[in-house]
């Protein structure tokens, strides 16, 4: 039986696959141009039978017969042109492995470089035809190398065929560059997984045994099947498997040789692939093996505990090989017992940018890397510099990926430094190690205490303990935590020295950010968290935080709710990491106050720090400003703009934001959309007016776009700057030429009153996809009057729904208020909005807000 | 001999130290505490959800001193901890009947 079949979709022919059982034309058919080839095929076969009769239709006969049908296939291809195009003829199964019995199909596979079109579907039949006119049975596949970028999971035999896969005529290239797409660790995995499945299913069929009285020797339990099996496993997991297996490499040849030659008596005898070792082949095979004995029994009885010997060491060693062969989890890695291990220790050792990838591997499976690729790493690391490590973009996003904090990343950390990996790649880390530095209070050496900060950091993660959960939350909700983990493998690299280490730690984290080519952004938040990673403490427990004077300072040093989030957590996990002790719930509860006051200095403050035309940060602006922007021009967009603004914009979107404001006018709408990685940035820049930003939100939400982050601010001339980073689901903005414009003349009809926004967003707000499967939180609505001099503060936290904003906005302005500064974040599952409001120029009565939170509470809850 | 049992404000604990130097006192105990005397907590909001904070952390400071500088240390300790808002603390005096150093076994006078 052919290992191929038909492709199971668009077999129209000649792509896809043909089976054997396809009757070829008759031998009588062929044309005379063929009869030498005939010649040539019918020596072939005459001299295999000659070897089977002569008991030695082994490995070596069917090696040469394969090589005569590779040179009748060469002919063939090139009778057909295939010289001239980008196409390669490739031998699969048995017949790529060279082990073609006499009735065996010929599994091939044509394989295009390019696209199939007319005249490649016309080679195909050229090459063919003959083939089948000289009666060779032959189980075909058509395909171009790009069909090879998309798995057939629906076909695993043609997967498995094509790991025997070698080039018999055409363009190597071709057959290379097959190689390449189709050789991947996934790839692999799922072969491997179906060939196990395969094994389960072919041995049921036999009852699970071996021991047949009639065996089949290609697909009973311990047949030719199995040996193929085994060293497949091997293949995929670890070539040298075998080495350590029960059978050393002498004896699991000879049972190959062996199979193969019974095999190849049954096809002889038969005439026909016929595999089963019946009772009466049985006799004529003994004969033909030349077994001794004076009668068939005795010399039946030899061959069969010949067979059964050779069966049961295929059967042992498959058995062993599925046991212990390691699974493949990436390029070169495969998983076993011992942890995460290197399959080819030489070709590890040649290529230290793939080190990264075992140890991320094991942070994948929750498992470590095994001793004997770590011996390998530390062997070999002093070869290499820290820039071998990172030698392109791809490996050092693959490093940010490890660092994100998450369970086992301590101990893969310490395994990295154990075997000198960590202090190789990181040479700043390696000044710490061991390093002991004498105080009080520090129980471990300096490097052990920065480890140590990342495993409180992963146990943060995980704890369920009722004073942490606080922290756990404010770790689950940063966006980029794996520049914490960054900045606390450095934050005291410094202590090298005995002076100030803070700063020196950062001068050293320079180096470090520039070989990673971090972006600038990320960047300032890693040198920010290091200078500054004893701050939080100082004020937290060393100074007066019922001091209002103490919590401004320290927000303004801190400037975001972002950065007071990573400095507050990385603030728990290194005093933690001092000592067993250090972490008492009474600096744990000095450290939240002090993040909780900050938090709300941020949210509710801002908006009585106004920027003045003496601000620091504008000479900067100024400075740095573009040719076509005035100083007069930049002042008067910041002017009375919250201090904030400065803190939360780089200053190329400020510029961006200078040239959106620039001559607009009433009713007019100007835009900028910017694309970054899965989410959108938008800035919106209009003249104020009421229910402005409860419509801007409802047009984002019409389109279908998911409101993840944003700023909305009003400055004292009235213009209106809003800026959102949103997640468009439905691919609007990618998938539509004309989307940039089509949002605003949307925003601008809106806007302007030409259009109503409320029908836009009705459908899609009953449809079934915004189907809401009840309300996971309870919403907050909460107002404050004391927070801010200037505005009544609203805060609003609620189960995140498309349209959420638009809602709650609207319900503002139906009361009549100015909606002057707003805060958009979203946590997972849950909006936090905060509000700054006024009406008629000042802050609400008692009265107003609580006739504005019942109402918005209503609104909340769907009960209106 | 008297024990002063000091309840501060964590930022104070510093200055109480120091002020106690200059009179000679340099044995302490100091404990990390919670509690609330008058100034009962206040609510903390905290993303629209109100948290009460009825136990404010303080530092518990204890000295033994001789009745002739008892008053110089308590006087020494209000002004150090003193800032003149609610949560200031506490100074309790109270009288110690005997002391005994435990590595030698001796009782102090």
């Amino acid at each position: 039986m052919s290992m191929m079949r038909p492709a199971s979709t668009g077999a129209q022919p000649p792509r896809g696959g043909a089976s054997a059982g396809q009757v070829p034309p008759s031998p009588d058919t062929a044309s005379a141009g063929q009869a030498p080839l005939k010649a040539s095929l019918d020596v072939a076969r005459h001299e295999l039978r000659a070897a089977i009769t002569r008991g030695a239709g082994g490995r070596a006969a069917l090696e040469h017969y394969a090589d005569r049908v590779d040179a009748l296939i060469r002919q063939l291809f090139t009778d057909a042109g295939g010289d001239a195009g980008p196409v390669a003829i490739v031998a699969l199964g048995g017949y790529g492995r060279r082990h073609l019995c006499l009735h065996s199909d010929i599994d091939l596979l044509v394989l295009f470089g390019g696209g199939i079109g007319s005249a490649e579907e016309r080679f195909v039949h050229s090459f063919l035809n003959p083939l089948w006119d000289l009666g060779v049975v032959i189980g075909h596949q058509v395909r171009e190398i790009e069909d090879f970028q998309v798995l057939e999971r629906d076909n695993p035999e043609f997967l498995l065929a094509l790991l025997d896969a070698r080039p018999v005529a055409g363009v190597r290239s071709v057959f290379e560059r097959f190689g390449t797409i189709f050789h991947q660790p996934e790839t692999h995995a799922f072969i491997l997984r179906s060939l196990l499945a395969l094994i389960d299913e072919r041995h049921a069929r036999f009852n699970g045994t071996l021991y047949q009285l009639e065996p089949d020797v290609k697909d009973a339990p311990g047949a030719l099947r199995d040996l193929t099996a085994t060293r497949t496993i091997a293949l995929l997991t670890d070539p040298l498997l075998l080495r350590r297996g029960p059978a050393d490499a002498a004896r699991f040849d000879d049972a190959e040789d062996f199979l193969l030659r019974v095999r190849s008596t049954l096809h002889l005898e038969c005439g026909r692939n016929q595999n089963v070792l019946s009772h009466e082949l049985q006799e004529r095979t003994a004969e033909t093996l030349g077994y001794p004995g004076a009668e068939p029994r005795l010399r039946v009885e030899r061959l069969m505990s010949d067979y059964f010997r050779h069966a049961r060491i295929v059967s042992r060693s498959l058995e062993w090989a599925k046991r212990t062969a390691p699974v493949p989890v990436g390029t070169n890695l495969g998983l076993s017992r011992d942890g995460v291990r290197f399959i080819d220790p030489m070709q590890a050792a040649r290529n230290p940018s793939s080190w990264l990838g075992a140890f991320q591997s094991a942070l994948d499976e929750g498992t470590e890397v095994s001793e004997e690729a770590l011996s390998c790493i530390q062997q070999h690391v002093d070869r290499y510099r820290a820039d071998d490590f990172f030698a392109d973009a791809h490996d050092r996003t693959a490093l940010l990926r490890f660092l994100r904090p998450r369970p086992g990343l301590y101990a893969r950390l310490s395994q990295m430094h154990d075997c000198g990996l960590l202090g190789r790649v990181f040479p700043e880390f390696q000044a710490i190690s061991w390093r002991v530095v004498r105080d009080f209070y520090h129980k471990y050496t300096v490097d052990e205490h920065t480890l140590l900060t990342i495993r409180n950091l992963e146990r943060l993660i995980t704890t369920d303990s009722g004073d942490r959960l606080r922290f756990k939350g404010i770790l689950a909700d940063l966006q980029e935590p794996e520049l914490l983990v960054l900045a606390l493998l450095f934050h005291d690299v410094g202590k090298w020295r005995d002076d100030d280490h803070a700063l020196e730690s950062e001068r050293m984290a320079e180096h470090v950010l520039d070989r990673l080519h971090i972006a600038d952004e990320q960047r300032e938040t890693v040198l920010f968290l290091i200078r500054h990673h004893l701050r939080m403490s100082l004020a937290a427990f060393r100074r007066d935080t019922e001091d209002p004077d103490i919590v401004k300072q320290f927000a303004s040093l801190v400037g975001t709710e972002e950065r007071l989030k990573m400095l507050c957590v990385m603030t728990l996990v290194d005093v933690q990491a001092v000592s067993p002790e250090t972490l008492t719930p009474w600096k744990a509860e000095l450290l939240w106050r002090l993040y909780v006051d900050t938090y709300n200095h941020l949210t509710q403050r801002y908006g009585d720090e106004r920027i003045e035309r003496s601000e620091a940060g504008l000479n900067e602006l100024l400075a740095n400003r573009p040719e076509d922007v005035t100083p007069g021009e930049i002042s008067r967009f910041l002017e009375g703009l919250p201090q904030r603004y400065l803190h939360v914009f780089p200053r190329e979107a400020i510029y961006r934001h200078i040239w959106l404001a620039r001559d607009i006018k009433p009713d007019e709408v100007h835009l900028s959309l910017e694309r970054k990685g899965a989410v959108w940035s938008l800035a919106v820049a209009t003249l104020d007016k009421p229910f402005l930003f409860s419509n801007i939100c409802g047009v984002l939400s019409s389109f279908g776009m998911n409101i993840l982050r944003g700023h909305a601010f009003t400055n004292p001339n009235g213009l209106v700057l809003d800026a959102f980073e949103f997640t468009d689901e439905e691919r609007f903005l990618e998938l539509n030429r004309d989307a940039h414009t089509q949002l605003l003349r949307v925003m601008q009809d809106v806007v302007s009153g030409r259009a109503e926004v409320t029908a836009r967003l009705r459908g899609r707000e009953q449809g079934i996809l915004q189907a809401r499967s009840g309300q996971r939180f309870a919403p907050l609505v909460h107002t404050d009057n004391k927070a801010s001099g200037r505005y009544t503060i609203l805060d609003i936290v609620a189960g995140n729904a498309l349209g959420l904003l638009y809602r709650i906005s609207r319900v503002i302005s139906r009361h009549g208020c100015d909606v002057d500064l707003v805060l958009i974040a979203t946590e997972g599952e849950k909006a936090i909005d905060v509000f700054h409001i006024t009406k008629a120029g000042a802050k609400l009565t008692e009265a107003e807000q609580i006739a504005l939170t019942s109402d918005l509470q209503r609104t909340l809850e769907g009960t209106v | 001999m008297k024990l002063l049992k000091s309840i501060v404000r964590p930022n104070k604990v510093d200055e109480v130290k120091d002020a106690l130097a200059k009179l000679n006192i340099s044995g302490m105990t100091v404990t990390e505490v919670r509690g609330h005397g008058k100034q009962k907590g206040h609510t903390a909001i905290y993303r629209g959800k109100e948290y009460n904070v009825s136990l404010l952390p303080k530092m518990e400071i204890e000295v033994v001193v001789p009745d002739t500088i008892a008053e110089d240390a308590i006087k020494a300790i209000v002004q150090a901890a003193r800032t003149g808002e609610i949560g200031d603390g506490r100074v309790f005096v109270l009288p110690v009947a005997e002391s005994y150093r435990i590595r030698t076994g001796e009782l102090e006078s």
